[in-house]
């Protein structure tokens, strides 16, 4: 008893310190993007301000580019979405519940294409899409980033369909349903909070995503939002308070999506690594 | 799988005259596409298609593109066929030796840490104490993160001038003054491999947590009857039922770790000097600052080799696939 009580005490301590470690940073960076600026670059460092501001979001919002940046990512990473949503989940659902030929092998395949470097895709997709008209466009990059963010997809999603029972499906089937509407009316219904979990995931991928936008994006009508923060650091001497400010609009989404999820989310992406 | 069990055993209503909606109706024709033995592969098929656009061929293209000259700055030079010029220039090039003993260093101390972190977070939370649930959601929380944002996030808290953490290292007394801890080529790396860590040591827990989950309690129950002490049960118990998970997490942060070059281009593009100067962020640079694609996509290639090698080598020596 003795020494659980020590092992619990220890558990606690190291929780509390990793999680501390986790927070802070988004904390310190929240702080910094209410602080005046004065209060920001001083001799003596101002832990907790006298006095706080949202001058560095107004400003952010109203005199730069970040909504149109916004806006930009939100399409991108909901046409990610769809297209992943419309192409994965039947594929993931043939993977779950069918034998067949090739099966092992297409999985597989669908393993390793993660392993392709990104810039070796990417240089290629830049002479591509430059060809075909999509270079610097929302709907070319959400293509690209399906490179990576499909077969991810698909093995998340596979593990969701695993978990589902099949024994519904057998009924359906034994009650005249085709397969479609087993498909459609019995296993979606049920996978449903897998779907949305594996929704979400991509989308906060494809939200976060850097390299292949700083690539295939030249212009403002298509730049997403890390492009344009990281592209500010060279526009003004490092403004620190409308970077913090960026930075916060551009993760609350995430903290928020993730924090409604996390459970099934988690789950997902320990199957998807795990069974691959 | 049987398309014809069901066959004999139903006895189908009279057949009624069938309208013509019923000859052209879309769903119904898709539910009896659903019916055939094709059915699995018409569901894989748009996926398929899609990789293949934008995963194979672009890989394809890409690695022809790294024996032929292509520079987007010199047209003039035109796009022939050069063989392995590419790759001869490589075996030259200093800076490609030192990108590649930097991703050595950046993989296996960020690996190192991570792991060891990961597991340390892992096991704790796996012990369910009440009230630890909304600290797991804390302490998973900075993998999702954006790369960009934990860059700056540290850069600004690492701030020669301004960093908090140069402030309160110093007030403790464990740095004599404030440090350019980027632009020190001694630093530098360490601190960018530190970030990394912070990023990305959740992903260890993420998939460590899942695999201790199931591990039979009745293990180390019969563990602690025969006097096993808590660390031999984690030696003796644990970590070998978790190999298959430890490999499988290993190779996909190796994999994320050598091929983007995010973090490093956002905290120091490969500076001071090239004292971080890795593998991926020297392709990226070679294509976008020299727009010599033929080179990058060499350079690609030979980092996806090393990739494949070292998945293989992994594979094999840690054998997984034993079991």
């Amino acid at each position: 008893m003795q020494r659980s009580r020590l092992w619990d005490g220890i558990t606690y301590a190291v929780l509390i310190f990793l999680a501390f470690i986790c927070v802070a940073p988004i904390l310190w960076t929240f702080l910094t993007s209410i602080k005046y600026e004065t209060d920001i670059v001083t001799r003596e460092m101002v832990y907790w301000p006298t006095r706080f501001t949202f001058d560095h979001y107004v400003k952010l919002w109203n005199q730069s580019s970040y909504p149109i940046l916004v806006a930009n990512s939100l399409v991108v990473t909901s046409v990610t979405v769809a297209i992943c949503l419309l192409t994965g989940t039947i594929a993931s659902y043939a993977f779950s519940r069918f034998q067949f030929r090739g099966r092992t092998e297409l999985m597989l395949a669908y393993l390793v294409v993660r392993m392709f470097p990104a810039v070796l895709m990417i240089i290629p997709l830049f002479v591509v899409m430059r060809q075909v008209g999509l270079l610097d466009s929302r709907i070319g990059l959400a293509i690209a980033y399906t490179s990576f963010l499909l077969p991810l997809f698909v093995w998340m999603m596979k593990g969701f369909f695993d978990a589902a029972p099949k024994e519904l499906e057998s009924a359906a089937r034994i009650d005249g349903s085709t397969r479609l509407g087993a498909m459609l009316r019995i296993v979606m219904p049920i996978a449903r909070n897998g779907v949305l979990a594996t929704c979400i995931f991509v989308a906060i991928a494809a939200w976060n995503e850097f390299l292949f936008a700083l690539m295939l994006t030249t212009s403002q009508g298509s730049r997403t939002w890390p492009v344009g923060l990281q592209l500010m650091v060279g526009e003004f001497q490092l403004p620190w308070g409308m970077l913090a400010a960026g930075g916060m609009i551009s993760i609350l989404p995430v903290v928020v999506l993730f924090a409604l999820v996390q459970r099934a989310m988690v789950a997902g992406i320990a199957a998807g690594a795990v069974k691959g | 799988m049987f398309p014809y069990a069901r066959g004999p055993m139903t006895t189908r209503p009279t057949p009624r005259p069938k309208s013509i909606w019923h000859a052209i109706n879309p769903v119904r024709m898709i539910g009896d596409l659903s019916e055939t033995r094709y059915w699995m592969y018409l569901l894989l098929l748009p996926s398929a298609l899609l990789i293949t656009a934008v995963v194979l061929y672009p890989t394809v293209y890409g690695m022809q593109m790294s024996f032929r000259e292509m520079r987007l700055n010199r047209p003039d030079l035109g796009t022939g066929f050069v063989g392995l010029k590419h790759y001869e220039r490589m075996i030259n090039d200093p800076i490609f030796w030192l990108s590649l003993k930097n991703t050595a260093v950046w993989v296996t101390f960020s690996i190192i840490l991570e792991f060891a972190i990961g597991l340390i977070a892992a096991l704790a939370l796996h012990r369910n104490l009440p009230g630890t649930r909304i600290l797991a959601v804390m302490i998973l929380l900075p993998y999702f993160l954006p790369n960009v944002v934990a860059g700056h996030m540290w850069a600004l808290m690492l701030d020669p001038r301004l960093g908090v953490i140069n402030d309160l290292l110093f007030k403790v007394g464990l740095i004599d003054g404030y440090r350019a801890w980027f632009a020190e080529p001694g630093t530098a790396m360490a601190a960018a491999i530190v970030v990394e860590a912070w990023h990305s040591f959740p992903f260890f827990t993420l998939l460590i947590l899942a695999g201790l989950k199931g591990i039979p309690t009745d293990l180390y129950k019969a563990a602690s009857i025969d006097g096993a002490s808590a660390l031999a049960q984690l030696r003796l118990i644990t970590l070998p039922m978790l190999k298959t998970i430890i490999a499988a997490a290993v190779i996909l942060r190796v994999i994320g770790l050598v091929n983007s070059p995010d973090l490093l281009l956002v905290l120091t593009s490969g500076g001071p000097g090239r004292s971080t100067q890795v593998l991926s962020l020297y392709a990226f640079q070679t294509a976008y600052k020299d727009f010599n694609f033929g080179y990058a996509g060499a350079l690609s290639v030979v980092m996806f080799v090393l990739l494949m090698l070292f998945a293989w080598a992994y594979i094999r020596l840690s054998r997984v696939n034993q079991e």
